[in-house]
Protein backbone atom coordinates (compact mmCIF):
# COMPACT_ATOMS: atom_id res chain seq x y z
CA UNK A 1 0.00 0.00 0.00
CA UNK A 2 1.43 3.36 -1.07
CA UNK A 3 4.72 1.68 -2.00
CA UNK A 4 6.30 2.92 -5.21
CA UNK A 5 7.74 -0.20 -6.82
CA UNK A 6 9.70 -0.11 -10.05
CA UNK A 7 11.92 -2.67 -11.72
CA UNK A 8 14.96 -0.99 -10.20
CA UNK A 9 13.84 -0.13 -6.70
CA UNK A 10 11.09 0.60 -4.24
CA UNK A 11 10.09 3.18 -1.67
CA UNK A 12 7.15 3.82 0.62
CA UNK A 13 6.96 7.56 1.36
CA UNK A 14 4.22 7.14 3.99
CA UNK A 15 6.42 4.88 6.13
CA UNK A 16 9.30 7.34 5.85
CA UNK A 17 7.09 10.29 6.78
CA UNK A 18 5.64 8.33 9.70
CA UNK A 19 9.10 7.44 11.00
CA UNK A 20 10.25 11.02 10.40
CA UNK A 21 7.37 12.36 12.50
CA UNK A 22 8.01 9.89 15.33
CA UNK A 23 11.75 10.59 15.42
CA UNK A 24 11.11 14.34 15.11
CA UNK A 25 8.90 14.20 18.21
CA UNK A 26 11.55 12.24 20.12
CA UNK A 27 14.32 14.65 19.14
CA UNK A 28 12.12 17.67 19.82
CA UNK A 29 11.52 16.39 23.35
CA UNK A 30 15.25 15.73 23.73
CA UNK A 31 16.04 19.23 22.46
CA UNK A 32 13.56 20.76 24.86
CA UNK A 33 15.80 19.63 27.75
CA UNK A 34 18.33 22.15 26.48
CA UNK A 35 18.56 25.77 27.51
CA UNK A 36 16.29 27.79 25.22
CA UNK A 37 17.10 31.22 26.58
CA UNK A 38 19.93 33.67 26.23
CA UNK A 39 20.49 37.14 27.62
CA UNK A 40 20.53 39.66 24.79
CA UNK A 41 23.26 41.79 26.25
CA UNK A 42 26.47 43.16 24.91
CA UNK A 43 27.62 41.89 21.56
CA UNK A 44 26.35 38.34 21.95
CA UNK A 45 24.01 38.50 18.97
CA UNK A 46 26.59 40.03 16.66
CA UNK A 47 28.13 37.65 14.14
CA UNK A 48 31.65 36.44 14.81
CA UNK A 49 34.15 38.13 12.51
CA UNK A 50 37.43 37.22 14.29
CA UNK A 51 37.80 40.78 15.54
CA UNK A 52 37.50 42.32 12.07
CA UNK A 53 35.33 45.44 11.78
CA UNK A 54 31.75 44.85 10.68
CA UNK A 55 31.02 46.66 7.43
CA UNK A 56 27.68 47.25 5.75
CA UNK A 57 26.03 44.06 4.57
CA UNK A 58 26.55 44.98 0.90
CA UNK A 59 30.31 45.28 1.50
CA UNK A 60 30.47 41.95 3.33
CA UNK A 61 28.31 40.14 0.82
CA UNK A 62 29.64 36.76 -0.33
CA UNK A 63 28.81 36.19 -3.98
CA UNK A 64 27.02 32.95 -4.76
CA UNK A 65 29.44 32.53 -7.67
CA UNK A 66 32.10 31.69 -5.05
CA UNK A 67 30.38 28.33 -4.73
CA UNK A 68 31.81 26.99 -7.95
CA UNK A 69 35.29 28.46 -7.65
CA UNK A 70 36.58 24.99 -6.76
CA UNK A 71 35.10 23.52 -9.94
CA UNK A 72 36.27 26.30 -12.25
CA UNK A 73 39.79 26.10 -10.81
CA UNK A 74 40.03 22.34 -11.27
CA UNK A 75 38.39 22.31 -14.69
CA UNK A 76 40.20 25.44 -15.85
CA UNK A 77 41.62 23.58 -18.85
CA UNK A 78 38.05 22.77 -20.00
CA UNK A 79 36.68 26.25 -19.38
CA UNK A 80 39.59 27.92 -21.22
CA UNK A 81 38.76 25.95 -24.36
CA UNK A 82 35.02 26.51 -23.93
CA UNK A 83 35.45 30.28 -23.41
CA UNK A 84 37.50 30.51 -26.60
CA UNK A 85 34.80 28.63 -28.49
CA UNK A 86 32.07 30.97 -27.21
CA UNK A 87 33.08 33.93 -29.36
CA UNK A 88 29.52 35.27 -29.81
CA UNK A 89 29.35 34.42 -33.53
CA UNK A 90 26.15 32.46 -34.19
CA UNK A 91 27.61 30.94 -37.35
CA UNK A 92 30.31 29.18 -35.31
CA UNK A 93 27.66 27.80 -32.93
CA UNK A 94 25.63 26.46 -35.86
CA UNK A 95 28.81 24.93 -37.31
CA UNK A 96 29.41 23.04 -34.04
CA UNK A 97 25.77 21.96 -34.00
CA UNK A 98 26.10 20.58 -37.55
CA UNK A 99 29.38 18.80 -36.73
CA UNK A 100 27.94 17.12 -33.67
CA UNK A 101 24.68 16.16 -35.39
CA UNK A 102 26.68 14.69 -38.27
CA UNK A 103 28.87 12.71 -35.88
CA UNK A 104 25.83 11.33 -34.05
CA UNK A 105 24.14 10.35 -37.30
CA UNK A 106 27.31 8.62 -38.47
CA UNK A 107 27.59 6.73 -35.20
CA UNK A 108 23.92 5.81 -35.44
CA UNK A 109 24.37 4.43 -38.94
CA UNK A 110 27.53 2.51 -38.02
CA UNK A 111 26.09 0.97 -34.89
CA UNK B 1 -8.01 -0.66 2.33
CA UNK B 2 -7.78 -2.95 5.37
CA UNK B 3 -6.66 -0.64 8.19
CA UNK B 4 -5.76 -3.58 10.45
CA UNK B 5 -3.24 -4.88 7.93
CA UNK B 6 -1.63 -1.48 7.82
CA UNK B 7 -1.48 -0.97 11.59
CA UNK B 8 1.02 -3.77 12.21
CA UNK B 9 3.87 -2.38 10.08
CA UNK B 10 2.99 1.11 11.31
CA UNK B 11 3.35 0.01 14.95
CA UNK B 12 6.61 -1.75 14.16
CA UNK B 13 7.91 1.36 12.41
CA UNK B 14 7.06 3.50 15.45
CA UNK B 15 8.85 1.09 17.80
CA UNK B 16 11.69 0.74 15.32
CA UNK B 17 12.04 4.52 15.11
CA UNK B 18 12.42 4.70 18.88
CA UNK B 19 14.96 1.90 18.82
CA UNK B 20 17.13 3.38 16.06
CA UNK B 21 17.02 6.79 17.75
CA UNK B 22 18.57 5.31 20.88
CA UNK B 23 20.97 3.03 18.98
CA UNK B 24 22.08 5.80 16.61
CA UNK B 25 22.76 8.36 19.31
CA UNK B 26 24.38 6.03 21.85
CA UNK B 27 26.66 4.22 19.42
CA UNK B 28 27.28 7.35 17.37
CA UNK B 29 28.63 9.19 20.39
CA UNK B 30 30.49 6.08 21.59
CA UNK B 31 32.34 5.68 18.31
CA UNK B 32 33.04 9.41 18.29
CA UNK B 33 34.65 9.01 21.71
CA UNK B 34 36.65 5.98 20.58
CA UNK B 35 37.80 7.93 17.51
CA UNK B 36 38.99 10.84 19.67
CA UNK B 37 40.77 8.53 22.11
CA UNK B 38 42.56 6.58 19.38
CA UNK B 39 43.56 9.68 17.43
CA UNK B 40 44.97 11.15 20.63
CA UNK B 41 47.10 8.07 21.25
CA UNK B 42 48.29 8.16 17.64
CA UNK B 43 49.42 11.74 18.24
CA UNK B 44 51.20 10.89 21.50
CA UNK B 45 48.46 12.36 23.70
CA UNK B 46 46.29 10.74 26.34
CA UNK B 47 43.06 12.07 24.95
CA UNK B 48 39.65 12.53 26.53
CA UNK B 49 37.70 9.61 28.04
CA UNK B 50 35.56 7.63 25.64
CA UNK B 51 32.36 9.02 27.19
CA UNK B 52 33.52 12.60 26.57
CA UNK B 53 31.05 13.14 23.66
CA UNK B 54 28.16 12.39 26.06
CA UNK B 55 29.56 15.00 28.44
CA UNK B 56 29.95 17.43 25.55
CA UNK B 57 26.27 17.03 24.63
CA UNK B 58 25.25 17.53 28.24
CA UNK B 59 27.41 20.64 28.45
CA UNK B 60 25.97 22.04 25.22
CA UNK B 61 22.43 21.57 26.54
CA UNK B 62 23.32 23.82 29.46
CA UNK B 63 24.85 26.57 27.32
CA UNK B 64 22.89 29.50 25.94
CA UNK B 65 21.26 29.04 22.55
CA UNK B 66 22.34 32.34 20.98
CA UNK B 67 20.63 33.40 17.76
CA UNK B 68 22.54 36.09 15.83
CA UNK B 69 20.59 39.19 14.86
CA UNK B 70 21.36 38.51 11.17
CA UNK B 71 19.90 34.98 11.33
CA UNK B 72 16.48 33.82 10.14
CA UNK B 73 15.34 32.34 13.48
CA UNK B 74 12.91 29.65 12.37
CA UNK B 75 15.32 28.17 9.78
CA UNK B 76 18.27 28.62 12.14
CA UNK B 77 16.45 26.59 14.82
CA UNK B 78 14.86 24.04 12.50
CA UNK B 79 17.92 23.05 10.45
CA UNK B 80 19.80 21.16 13.20
CA UNK B 81 16.85 19.05 14.26
CA UNK B 82 15.87 18.26 10.66
CA UNK B 83 19.41 17.09 9.94
CA UNK B 84 19.47 14.85 13.00
CA UNK B 85 16.05 13.34 12.35
CA UNK B 86 16.82 12.61 8.69
CA UNK B 87 20.10 10.94 9.67
CA UNK B 88 18.37 8.69 12.19
CA UNK B 89 15.72 7.64 9.64
CA UNK B 90 18.50 6.17 7.48
CA UNK B 91 19.16 3.55 10.17
CA UNK B 92 15.71 2.05 9.51
CA UNK B 93 16.88 0.96 6.06
CA UNK B 94 20.33 -0.41 6.94
CA UNK B 95 20.93 -3.93 8.33
CA UNK B 96 22.17 -3.45 11.90
CA UNK B 97 23.73 -6.02 14.21
CA UNK B 98 23.42 -8.85 11.72
CA UNK B 99 19.62 -8.42 11.43
CA UNK B 100 17.57 -7.47 8.41
CA UNK B 101 16.71 -3.75 8.19
CA UNK B 102 13.67 -2.72 10.19
CA UNK B 103 12.11 -1.39 6.99
CA UNK B 104 12.59 -4.71 5.18
CA UNK B 105 9.18 -6.02 6.37
CA UNK B 106 7.78 -4.51 3.19
CA UNK B 107 8.99 -2.69 0.07
CA UNK B 108 9.65 0.39 2.17
CA UNK B 109 13.05 1.61 1.04
CA UNK B 110 16.17 0.59 -0.82
CA UNK B 111 19.75 1.72 -1.32
CA UNK B 112 18.76 4.56 -3.63
CA UNK B 113 16.61 5.99 -0.84
CA UNK B 114 19.59 5.74 1.54
CA UNK B 115 21.68 7.62 -1.03
CA UNK B 116 19.13 10.43 -1.12
CA UNK B 117 18.67 10.53 2.65
CA UNK B 118 22.45 10.86 3.14
CA UNK B 119 22.23 14.24 1.42
CA UNK B 120 19.74 15.68 3.92
CA UNK B 121 22.06 16.11 6.95
CA UNK B 122 24.64 17.97 4.85
CA UNK B 123 21.86 20.01 3.27
CA UNK B 124 20.52 20.88 6.72
CA UNK B 125 23.96 22.17 7.70
CA UNK B 126 24.15 24.18 4.47
CA UNK B 127 20.72 25.71 5.09
CA UNK B 128 21.67 26.41 8.71
CA UNK B 129 24.87 28.06 7.52
CA UNK B 130 23.05 30.28 5.03
CA UNK B 131 20.39 31.11 7.63
CA UNK B 132 23.06 32.26 10.09
CA UNK B 133 23.77 35.37 8.04
CA UNK B 134 27.51 35.49 8.73
CA UNK B 135 30.24 35.66 6.06
CA UNK B 136 32.10 32.74 7.62
CA UNK B 137 29.02 30.55 7.71
CA UNK B 138 28.12 31.39 4.12
CA UNK B 139 31.61 30.47 2.93
CA UNK B 140 31.40 27.24 4.94
CA UNK B 141 27.98 26.46 3.49
CA UNK B 142 29.23 27.04 -0.06
CA UNK B 143 32.19 24.76 0.58
CA UNK B 144 29.90 22.08 1.98
CA UNK B 145 27.75 22.27 -1.17
CA UNK B 146 30.83 21.98 -3.36
CA UNK B 147 32.05 18.99 -1.33
CA UNK B 148 28.64 17.30 -1.60
CA UNK B 149 28.59 17.78 -5.37
CA UNK B 150 32.11 16.38 -5.58
CA UNK B 151 31.73 13.14 -3.60
CA UNK B 152 28.31 12.10 -4.93
CA UNK B 153 29.81 10.94 -8.25
CA UNK B 154 32.20 8.26 -6.91
CA UNK B 155 29.59 7.23 -4.34
CA UNK B 156 27.06 6.63 -7.11
CA UNK B 157 29.64 4.57 -9.05
CA UNK B 158 30.11 2.26 -6.05
CA UNK B 159 26.35 1.78 -5.61
CA UNK B 160 25.80 1.11 -9.31
CA UNK B 161 28.66 -1.41 -9.41
CA UNK B 162 27.18 -3.45 -6.57
CA UNK B 163 23.68 -3.34 -8.02
CA UNK B 164 24.92 -4.23 -11.49
CA UNK B 165 26.88 -7.24 -10.21
CA UNK B 166 23.73 -8.55 -8.57
CA UNK B 167 21.79 -7.87 -11.75
CA UNK B 168 24.30 -9.96 -13.75
CA UNK B 169 23.40 -12.98 -11.63
CA UNK B 170 20.11 -13.04 -13.52
CA UNK B 171 18.30 -14.76 -10.65
CA UNK B 172 14.54 -13.98 -10.77
CA UNK B 173 14.22 -14.96 -7.08
CA UNK B 174 16.78 -12.38 -6.07
CA UNK B 175 14.46 -9.43 -5.56
CA UNK B 176 15.45 -5.86 -6.23
CA UNK B 177 19.19 -5.42 -6.79
CA UNK B 178 19.06 -2.15 -4.83
CA UNK B 179 17.55 -3.78 -1.76
CA UNK B 180 19.96 -3.77 1.19
CA UNK B 181 18.46 -7.02 2.43
CA UNK B 182 19.29 -8.64 -0.94
CA UNK B 183 22.82 -7.21 -0.91
CA UNK B 184 23.35 -8.48 2.66
CA UNK B 185 22.19 -11.97 1.67
CA UNK B 186 24.45 -11.99 -1.41
CA UNK B 187 27.81 -10.54 -0.36
CA UNK B 188 29.77 -9.16 -3.31
CA UNK B 189 32.80 -11.31 -2.51
CA UNK B 190 30.69 -14.49 -2.78
CA UNK B 191 29.29 -13.70 -6.22
CA UNK B 192 32.46 -12.42 -7.90
CA UNK B 193 35.47 -13.97 -9.55
CA UNK B 194 39.09 -12.83 -9.22
CA UNK B 195 38.58 -9.71 -11.35
CA UNK B 196 35.49 -8.91 -9.33
CA UNK B 197 37.62 -9.05 -6.16
CA UNK B 198 39.99 -6.50 -7.67
CA UNK B 199 37.09 -4.32 -8.79
CA UNK B 200 35.27 -4.42 -5.47
CA UNK B 201 38.54 -3.90 -3.61
CA UNK B 202 39.03 -0.71 -5.60
CA UNK B 203 35.42 0.34 -4.98
CA UNK B 204 35.77 -0.32 -1.25
CA UNK B 205 38.79 1.96 -1.24
CA UNK B 206 36.74 4.62 -3.06
CA UNK B 207 33.95 4.35 -0.49
CA UNK B 208 36.46 4.55 2.37
CA UNK B 209 37.77 7.82 0.87
CA UNK B 210 34.22 9.16 0.33
CA UNK B 211 33.35 8.57 4.01
CA UNK B 212 35.47 11.37 5.55
CA UNK B 213 33.95 13.85 3.09
CA UNK B 214 30.43 12.70 4.01
CA UNK B 215 31.32 13.26 7.64
CA UNK B 216 33.29 16.50 7.05
CA UNK B 217 36.41 15.04 8.62
CA UNK B 218 40.03 15.88 7.83
CA UNK B 219 41.22 16.09 5.06
CA UNK B 220 37.79 17.05 3.69
CA UNK B 221 36.61 19.29 6.53
CA UNK B 222 37.08 22.49 4.53
CA UNK B 223 33.43 23.50 5.23
CA UNK B 224 34.11 23.43 8.98
CA UNK B 225 37.71 24.59 8.95
CA UNK B 226 38.21 25.77 12.53
CA UNK B 227 41.57 27.36 11.89
CA UNK B 228 40.52 29.04 8.67
CA UNK B 229 36.90 30.17 8.74
CA UNK B 230 36.27 29.95 12.49
CA UNK B 231 34.13 26.85 12.38
CA UNK B 232 32.53 27.54 9.01
CA UNK B 233 28.86 26.78 8.83
CA UNK B 234 28.68 26.02 12.56
CA UNK B 235 30.35 29.29 13.60
CA UNK B 236 27.14 30.92 14.87
CA UNK B 237 25.63 27.81 16.45
CA UNK B 238 25.74 27.27 20.21
CA UNK B 239 23.82 25.55 22.96
CA UNK B 240 21.19 22.97 22.13
CA UNK B 241 21.25 23.72 18.38
CA UNK B 242 24.96 22.93 18.28
CA UNK B 243 24.21 19.83 20.35
CA UNK B 244 21.79 18.69 17.63
CA UNK B 245 24.48 19.10 14.97
CA UNK B 246 26.98 17.34 17.25
CA UNK B 247 24.57 14.40 17.57
CA UNK B 248 24.03 14.45 13.79
CA UNK B 249 27.76 14.08 13.27
CA UNK B 250 27.93 11.11 15.63
CA UNK B 251 24.88 9.36 14.17
CA UNK B 252 26.07 9.95 10.59
CA UNK B 253 29.43 8.36 11.46
CA UNK B 254 27.57 5.30 12.68
CA UNK B 255 25.32 5.35 9.58
CA UNK B 256 28.19 5.53 7.08
CA UNK B 257 30.18 2.82 8.82
CA UNK B 258 27.08 0.57 9.03
CA UNK B 259 26.44 1.17 5.33
CA UNK B 260 29.97 0.10 4.39
CA UNK B 261 29.62 -3.00 6.56
CA UNK B 262 26.22 -3.79 4.98
CA UNK B 263 27.54 -3.37 1.43
CA UNK B 264 30.89 -5.09 1.73
CA UNK B 265 31.02 -7.11 4.97
CA UNK B 266 27.49 -8.34 5.81
CA UNK B 267 28.72 -11.65 7.22
CA UNK B 268 27.54 -13.05 10.57
CA UNK B 269 29.87 -14.86 12.93
CA UNK B 270 27.12 -17.00 14.50
CA UNK B 271 26.80 -19.10 11.33
CA UNK B 272 30.53 -19.87 11.38
CA UNK B 273 30.41 -20.78 15.08
CA UNK B 274 27.21 -22.80 14.70
CA UNK B 275 25.36 -20.78 17.32
CA UNK B 276 21.63 -20.28 17.63
CA UNK B 277 19.20 -18.25 19.70
CA UNK B 278 20.40 -15.61 22.18
CA UNK B 279 24.14 -16.50 21.94
CA UNK B 280 23.94 -16.13 18.16
CA UNK B 281 22.25 -12.73 18.42
CA UNK B 282 24.81 -11.55 20.99
CA UNK B 283 27.79 -12.70 18.93
CA UNK B 284 26.35 -11.12 15.75
CA UNK B 285 25.77 -7.77 17.44
CA UNK B 286 29.27 -7.71 18.91
CA UNK B 287 30.77 -8.75 15.55
CA UNK B 288 28.79 -6.00 13.80
CA UNK B 289 30.08 -3.38 16.27
CA UNK B 290 33.65 -4.62 15.79
CA UNK B 291 33.26 -4.26 12.01
CA UNK B 292 31.83 -0.75 12.41
CA UNK B 293 34.72 0.15 14.70
CA UNK B 294 37.26 -1.08 12.12
CA UNK B 295 35.58 0.94 9.36
CA UNK B 296 35.63 4.06 11.55
CA UNK B 297 39.26 3.40 12.44
CA UNK B 298 40.48 3.09 8.85
CA UNK B 299 38.21 5.61 7.12
CA UNK B 300 38.06 8.35 9.76
CA UNK B 301 40.63 8.07 12.56
CA UNK B 302 43.73 6.99 10.65
CA UNK B 303 43.08 9.36 7.78
CA UNK B 304 42.45 12.45 9.92
CA UNK B 305 45.55 11.88 11.97
CA UNK B 306 47.81 11.22 8.99
CA UNK B 307 46.99 14.05 6.60
CA UNK B 308 46.31 17.76 6.58
CA UNK B 309 43.23 19.58 5.31
CA UNK B 310 42.73 19.91 1.58
CA UNK B 311 41.61 23.09 -0.15
CA UNK B 312 38.20 23.07 -1.78
CA UNK B 313 39.65 22.86 -5.31
CA UNK B 314 41.83 19.94 -4.17
CA UNK B 315 38.73 18.24 -2.77
CA UNK B 316 36.93 18.69 -6.09
CA UNK B 317 39.86 17.33 -8.08
CA UNK B 318 40.27 14.40 -5.65
CA UNK B 319 36.68 13.28 -6.16
CA UNK B 320 35.76 14.42 -9.67
CA UNK B 321 39.01 13.39 -11.35
CA UNK B 322 41.04 10.86 -9.39
CA UNK B 323 38.40 8.96 -7.45
CA UNK B 324 35.95 8.98 -10.35
CA UNK B 325 38.59 7.48 -12.64
CA UNK B 326 39.59 4.93 -10.01
CA UNK B 327 35.94 4.11 -9.39
CA UNK B 328 35.29 3.65 -13.11
CA UNK B 329 38.27 1.28 -13.34
CA UNK B 330 36.78 -0.70 -10.47
CA UNK B 331 33.39 -0.70 -12.21
CA UNK B 332 34.99 -1.98 -15.44
CA UNK B 333 36.64 -4.83 -13.55
CA UNK B 334 33.27 -5.72 -12.00
CA UNK B 335 31.46 -5.60 -15.36
CA UNK B 336 34.10 -7.68 -17.12
CA UNK B 337 34.50 -10.08 -14.20
CA UNK B 338 32.13 -12.65 -15.71
CA UNK B 339 33.75 -12.62 -19.14
CA UNK B 340 37.38 -12.32 -18.07
CA UNK B 341 37.12 -14.97 -15.38
CA UNK B 342 35.38 -17.39 -17.78
CA UNK B 343 38.05 -16.71 -20.45
CA UNK B 344 41.11 -17.06 -18.27
CA UNK B 345 40.01 -19.64 -15.74
CA UNK B 346 37.68 -21.88 -17.77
Amino acid sequence: MFSIITESGFWNPIIWVLSFIVIFLIMYILRSFGNNKFKKQGEKTKVFLSGNPEYASDDMHIKSSNLYWGFTKVLDWVYTVLKRMHNGDVRDYILWFVIIMGTLLLLGVML
Amino acid sequence: MNIIEYLEPAALIILGSLAVSIIGIVFGLLFKGIDRKLSAHMQGRIGPPIIQPFRDVRKLFVKENIIPHTAIPWIFNLAPIMGLVATITILLYIPLGGFQPIASMGPFGDLILVLYLLIIPSLAMVIGGFASGSPYTIVGAQREMATMIAYEFPLAIVIIAIAYRLYLLGDPQLGSVFSLATIAENPVWSISGPFGYIGFGILLLVLVVVTPAELSKIPFDSPEAETEIAGGLLAEYSGRNLAMFYLTDGVKTFVMASLIVALFFPYNLSILLGLQGIPAITVDIIFFLVKVFLVVLFSVTLVRVAVARLKIDQIVSTYWIYLTLIGLIGLIFVIWDQYLSAMLFA
